[in-house]
């Protein structure tokens, strides 16, 4: 290379850099990433136990990392140069068709505890009646929109390997009224319409709708019509988990809808929060990042819900991980009462809370990921 | 502290490298050894102590020599001192646990076992600072009379913790009295990105890939090999691109360090291998150990068992560890063979064939460096030499679209078609020269500005409780 080229190179490399590094160095300091959710290093405190420990060191090198300059923008340099040399999962997201990003699926870790922890509710819930859903994620519903090389497990073997064996045991014990609701045909079938947010892990309105359908059939209900609800989209502006693991700043973002109803009239009751409304939703995180948790107000350990104008006086109890959320609206029309239950939060007995509190029907609902993942189902006592 | 770190290189290195080309030419050197101390003491800071201490010892130890010129029993006698020291370190920090490990296999015994952590670049500046009064001795190099610029040398951050390894007599004039030119510090910088390109955007990215192969529970032949050689050109661009920006970093300071790697996997016989690998460190044991021992001057069996003794070393320098071992004693065997049996008739066959030959033993023998355990590690080769996994499967369909290109770029960069192509281009007219000269420097700030991106990212920890 010329001799001029490169000393120019160099010292446009040298500016740049030191460009970052003052710039780094003076910009204002945040105290919350959202993009990551948590809470990034404080400056770093010099004293000779920080510095013996090591704790100094480490600090500031997670401070500086942390604060860096231009700090998404970096991330989606590196994300747009990774999908151009041909990678087509990021950080165990598939980039796929249409825009979607969709989580890998190794197969399930604890079979047996996931197995275990359903036999026990069944066996303790024999009165009422049972209904449970393992939810096939965006790995198997939109598989033709999966990269042709995607390595995946297969999550609809595993789905029905673990309703199969809790299936036998219900059967085995002789009473009670348990059977699964397969929502995957439902979905399978659905035809163009989104059932997954392309940049985050949750299933839209619709496609908690489409199962709503077969769960309440299921309990005997007619299923209301999609034209009896109102479909008002809430925000159009929601990068999920996925986009935050991708990091690209270029992908287009979800849209929210909710399918809102005149029929309801509500009490409920959030127990975290101590907070009683009218309402299901919770408008305030539309503006964060986190919008999905307009949908029953994010991570409750426990929601009470009562509706006045509810079609039976019978009591619901959902034990279920956060793709119920937007579900419970739908729910609610048919319940008098539904008991919401955080399982990774909710330390109290859930059986024992059916027994004694008049539920009549019992709703289990977890998607695939969720249900290896989730150490609270162990707690269902 | 590591040269791809954030820290490091927008605030470390930036500030220590205004510091020291606006300081007058004597504070240079006080602050390259201030820096390189608060460098070495970022990782673990007791350990600063340690060096000061042998740096101490073998400072004195030479003055001492220097001495007892006429007396050449007082010298050797300093000479074994400072061996013994040296080596004692290097044996307690790096080798007890192994050694205790070892004798309490006899059934028996049971030696209490403190967990040490390994003071970093402890093999490294060992080496360096034996190399010191081992020259001395042999009146090689004159004795170091101020202790500082002692230190200096030993602890000297570009090269501190992962080489090349020094030696005293190589920068012995530049510690007192250097140049710094500008055309040298604009190449020494090219150096140094390069170095760090190939660090960040080639030799990180692929160590996943092996990870993924060795995680798998039924690999393929294909994957299995695939991760091998990902795994070898990873650690080939990992070391070699230190040794670029310990180089680079040295010349933009004044320093001429010597080369470390020449495109070793471009070579065509294990012998040739090692004349381009780690070159620091196998002259290091050719000259301080080999030769000593007689080298290749005596009969074939004692020549035999001076490579052993040399290859056993090689090995075990690299880790606590059996494997290691392995590991040398596979190239010390591979060398007897070239040297005794085949080698007359290796260099007969095809350049293809022979290049073919070698990389297939340096991928193989890098799975045995790579995988401690032996059982895991046996179990790997037989998924690479038996089908037991099938011959392919079609996960590697996965492992090609996403790891392809890297690997492409990996295996071309391994190759010297760099320095070939810069040849070609110095035939070109003048005209073309700037246009191609200038493209490359596009190129060049775009790779850099991803390798930022890189820099960033890996440091990049999402926290996504909400999963559920």
């Amino acid at each position: 290379m010329n001799r001029t080229i490169k000393t120019t190179l160099v010292a446009v490399l040298a500016g740049i850099t030191l460009l970052l590094s003052l710039a780094t160095i003076f910009a204002p300091k945040k105290d919350f990433s959202e993009n990551e959710n948590r809470v990034l290093e404080s400056a770093p405190k010099l004293s000779a136990d920080t510095i013996k420990d090591g704790s100094f060191m480490d600090n500031t090198e997670t401070y500086v990392s942390d604060h860096f300059i231009l700090r998404d923008v970096f991330m989606t340099v590196k994300t747009v140069y990774e999908r151009t040399t041909g990678r087509n999962r990021i950080n165990n997201i598939y980039m796929c068709e249409d825009g979607y990003y969709i989580e890998e699926y190794d197969g399930l870790q604890n079979k047996a505890r996931i197995e275990g922890a359903i036999k026990r509710l069944v066996e303790r819930t024999t009165e009422k009646k049972v209904r449970a859903v393992l939810v096939p994620t965006a790995v198997t519903v939109y598989a033709d929109k999966l990269p042709a090389t995607a390595k995946n497990a297969d999550q609809e073997a595993d789905r029905k390997a673990v309703e199969k064996s809790v299936q036998e045991y219900a059967d085995s014990l002789g009473e009670g009224d348990f059977s699964w609701v397969d929502v995957a045909s439902a979905l399978k079938n659905a035809g163009d319409e989104q059932l997954f947010y392309k940049l985050d892990h949750h299933w839209t309105t619709y496609g908690a709708y489409l199962a709503y359908r077969e769960i309440i059939k299921s309990f005997g209900f007619e299923p209301l019509a999609r034209e009896q609800f109102t479909e008002k989209t809430v925000s159009t502006e929601f990068r999920g988990t996925f986009a935050s693991k991708v990091n690209d700043l270029t992908a287009k973002p979800d849209t929210i809808t909710a399918f809102e109803s005149d029929r309801l009239s509500l009490r409920v009751t959030y127990s975290d929060k101590k907070l009683e409304t009218d309402s299901l939703y919770a408008p305030e995180y539309l503006s964060k990042k986190d919008k999905y948790s307009y949908f029953l107000n994010n991570q409750n350990t426990f929601v009470e819900v009562h509706n006045e104008n509810a079609q039976t006086e019978k009591v619901l109890a959902v034990i279920k991980d956060s793709y119920a959320n937007c579900m419970i609206p739908f729910l609610s029309e048919h319940f008098e009462t539904v008991y919401v239950f955080d399982t990774r939060y909710y330390r109290g007995k859930v059986s024992d809370f059916i027994a004694e509190n008049g539920v009549t029907d019992v709703l289990f609902l977890y998607n695939m990921y969720t249900i290896d993942t989730d150490l609270g189902i162990t707690s269902i006592r | 502290m590591v040269f791809s770190s954030l820290f490091f290189y927008f605030l470390f290195l930036p500030l220590f490298l205004v510091l020291y080309y606006v300081l007058p030419k004597r504070a240079k050197n006080y602050a390259l050894l201030a820096f390189s101390l608060v460098f070495y003491a970022w990782g673990e800071p007791v350990y600063v102590f340690l060096m000061l201490g042998m740096t101490l010892s073998d400072y004195t130890i030479g003055r001492i020599m220097n001495r007892f010129d006429q007396a050449p029993k007082k010298r050797k006698l300093c000479l074994v001192c400072s061996v013994v020291i040296d080596l004692s370190c290097l044996a307690f920090f790096k080798y007890a646990g192994f050694l205790v490990g070892m004798v309490n296999a006899i059934p028996g015994v049971m030696i209490p076992l403190r967990d040490i952590a390994l003071p970093i670049g402890i093999s490294f500046f060992t080496f360096q600072t034996m190399s010191y009064t081992i020259d001395l001795y042999r009146r090689e190099v004159t004795v170091e009379k101020n202790y500082f610029e002692y230190l200096m040398y030993v602890s000297m951050f570009p090269q501190l913790i992962a080489g090349p390894i020094v030696r005293y007599k190589t920068v012995k004039q530049e510690l007192h009295e250097r140049t710094i030119r500008r055309d040298e510090v604009v190449d020494g910088a090219m150096r140094f990105f390069y170095g760090l390109m190939k660090k960040v955007l080639l030799a990180n990215r692929l160590g996943t890939l092996f990870d993924d192969a060795t995680a798998a529970a039924n690999p393929s032949m294909a994957f299995a090999w695939m991760g091998a050689v990902a795994f070898t050109l990873q650690l080939y661009l990992d070391f070699s691109a230190y040794s670029d920006m310990a180089i680079g970093l040295g010349q933009m300071l004044g320093f001429h360090f010597n080369e470390n790697f020449k495109y070793p996997l471009a070579a065509d016989s294990v012998t040739d291998f090692w004349r381009r690998w780690h070159i620091s460190l196998s002259t290091w044991f050719r000259d301080y150990v080999y030769i000593p021992l007689g080298g290749n001057r005596c009969k074939v069996p004692r020549q035999i068992f001076n490579l052993a003794v040399v290859w056993f070393l090689t090995g075990l320098w690299h880790g606590a560890s059996w494997n290691y071992v392995l590991w040398g004693v596979y190239y010390g065997i591979l060398l007897c063979l070239e040297k005794f049996v085949y080698g007359k008739k290796l260099e007969k066959a095809p350049k293809v064939l022979r290049h073919i030959y070698l990389c297939f033993i340096v991928v193989v023998g890098f799975t045995v460096f790579a995988i401690e355990d032996f059982r895991k590690m046996a179990s790997y080769l037989s998924h690479m030499f038996t089908a037991r996994g099938g011959v392919c499967s079609s996960e590697i369909l996965f492992y090609l679209q996403n790891y392809g290109f890297v690997l492409f770029v990996a295996i071309l960069v391994s190759l010297p078609l760099f320095p070939l192509l810069k040849r070609k281009l110095e035939t070109v007219g003048k005209r073309a020269q700037w246009i191609l000269g200038t493209c490359y420097a596009v190129l060049i700030a775009v790779l850099f500005l991803v390798t930022v991106s890189y820099m960033v990212a890996d440091t990049y920890n999402p926290f996504l409780y909400f999963r559920f």
